[in-house]
């Protein structure tokens, strides 16, 4: 089942580098990405680092593993604002799953479910999620009019491909081991 | 005395860890700069200004409230917020002046909002600074509220409280907050103490709904215990509750106040949401003065509000009436004692 859904998205959605529609009505952005010679064992490695460790738990974070089927389930959000001169705030935040799944030679990996939660104003002049209003971005329509909805549908597309885009570099590193200090060489004044 | 001991303890232990918990790899967010400006027209039906609500204070004029301005800063775990306001709503009806008495004429500071805050660890924050409170359901800015006049609890509630605080989140569902307080409300420094013991309970049972059970008490100030809560029910459709008991410090020999607060609001399409406000509020008998009803009598107010939005403005149009239990406060158009009140309000409240 897996894989009948996974060639109507392939062919639905691959070709183009944009957002679509899978095929329950989902914005869905979608890559296959080949990778000659790495192992599907290697790759999978490299993609749970990545998903553990790319970046801080709010904004992504690893929800469920499946190495026997080479599959990998993730969950994250980002903040999205409406820019002005001087006065910049949070106005919501978009979240989203994320999906890896892992071949001898390639991944690929699709985002879907976007939802946005709107932040309001609190007391303390802080900007906080508004308990209780989670609109998937296929009917926020109503809720945030064409403009906005363009507009945050334009920074999902950006921040998928940002996403897509650190992953294939963790793909193509070796995951790291422990970090080495750095160590500053000592001046030495005694000779000069 | 031990209480204040502890948290002062909390800011001095937390001091060691900040150097440590500093991450120079991370860009610095931006300096955020947020705000509104409020204006409104009321009328009432008394041809004259007969309800103590706390703003949209002038008949038959159409009157300012204030320009709001917000600034925020994070640079890894320390943070704080600034934030000034001018007008009516944002000097002497709702901020004490530098002497510490509500005189729009001289020498406002013009301060809602002045704290610094650092985040000891994902789950604890540290807050010292002057705080728009915690307690009760309505706020100072227009933005945060969803009917213009103000409830009776809220404006005999307190509005800011300045003193230390700390936050912890045991879950995404439950937090505490305990904080050392000013020995009065609302006032920039202390006058003579800093012993007003405040408590924060916050829950959320499930996705939608939010409470939180505070408590404010010290000797001079009184002691306050409120319940705040909403709950949005559907997508459409929100409730909130607010109920709360006061009774005054040692400055009065007895008194204080009782009441609930039911906010129905039901969203009829993206842009129009109408809402109730239905209120009863008791003041307790004794020499506390509250703004409403003499001691020992009681109000009920009924308000109708709704809220339409084109995209940052907001127009309010709002029609409230009040019943007192006596006709000590409320006058007829011909200036005879009434038991009832009522007025209409259009206001315009523009956030950025």
């Amino acid at each position: 089942m897996v894989a009948l859904a996974g060639n109507k998205l392939y062919a639905q959605a691959s070709p183009k580098d944009s957002l679509g529609f899978d095929e329950n009505n989902k914005y869905i952005y979608y890559q296959v990405v080949t990778r000659p010679g790495l192992s599907a064992d290697t790759i999978y490695q490299r993609a749970l680092y990545f998903l553990q460790t790319a970046y801080a738990k709010d904004k992504l974070k690893l929800k469920k593993q499946e190495p026997a089927n080479g599959v990998l389930k993730g969950e994250g959000g980002f903040m999205v604002s409406k820019k002005a001169l001087v006065s910049k705030h949070e106005d919501g935040k978009i979240t989203y799953d994320i999906n890896i799944e892992v071949k001898d030679g390639k991944y690929r990996y699709w985002l879907t479910n976007f939802v946005i939660i709107p932040y309001e104003r609190d007391r303390y002049a802080n900007f906080v999620p508004v308990n209780g209003k989670k609109t998937p971005l296929e009917h926020a329509l109503r809720l945030l009019g064409q403009k906005d909805l363009d507009d945050y549908l334009e920074k999902a597309l950006v921040n998928s491909r940002s996403i897509g885009e650190r992953l294939k570099n963790f793909i193509l590193s070796p995951t790291p081991t422990a970090k080495k200090e750095r160590k500053i060489a000592p001046v030495v004044k005694k000779d000069w | 005395m031990k209480k204040r001991f502890l948290l002062l303890s909390f800011f001095a232990l937390s001091a060691f860890s900040i150097a440590k918990a500093q991450d120079s790899t991370q860009t610095d967010p931006p300096l955020t700069i947020t705000g509104s400006v409020d204006t409104y027209y009321k009328y009432d039906f008394a041809d004259r200004s007969n309800l103590p609500t706390s703003f949209a204070s002038d008949h038959n004029s159409m009157s300012i409230g204030m320009v709001d301005i917000a600034l925020k800063k994070k640079v890894n775990k320390a943070s704080f917020v600034g934030e000034i306001s001018f007008g009516p709503r944002g000097q002497s009806q709702s901020l004490p002046n530098a002497a510490g008495v509500y005189d729009e004429t001289t020498n406002s500071y013009n301060i809602q909002n002045l704290y610094v805050s650092y985040d000891v660890t994902d789950k604890l924050a540290l807050t010292a600074g002057y705080m728009a409170t915690f307690v009760g359901y309505e706020v100072i800015s227009p933005v945060g509220n969803f009917n213009y006049s103000t409830s009776y609890l809220f404006t005999n509630g307190p509005f800011q409280n300045a003193g230390f605080k700390a936050s912890y989140a045991f879950s995404s569902k439950v937090g505490l907050m305990a904080g050392i307080f000013n020995d009065y409300w609302n006032v920039y420094k202390s006058v003579s103490k800093l012993n007003t013991f405040g408590a924060q309970l916050s829950l959320s049972p499930i996705e939608g709904w939010s409470a939180y059970v505070n408590l404010l008490t010290g000797p001079s100030s009184g002691t306050e215990i409120d319940f705040t809560t909403a709950y949005q029910i559907t997508p459409a459709f929100k409730l909130g509750l607010n109920a709360a008991t006061f009774s005054a410090g040692n400055d009065y020999e007895d008194g204080g106040f009782t009441g609930v607060a039911l906010y129905p609001q039901y969203a009829v399409s993206s842009t129009v949401t109408l809402g109730l406000r239905g209120e009863y509020f008791k003041t307790k008998a004794g020499d506390y003065a509250t703004f409403g009803p003499a001691p020992g009598e009681s109000v009920t107010a009924i308000t109708a509000t709704a809220n339409i939005k084109a995209g940052p403005l907001s127009l309010i149009p709002e029609v409230r009436f009040d019943n007192m239990s006596n006709d000590a406060v409320f006058v007829k158009k011909n200036g005879s004692p009434s038991k009832n009140a009522g007025q209409f309000v259009l206001a315009a409240v523009y956030a950025f």
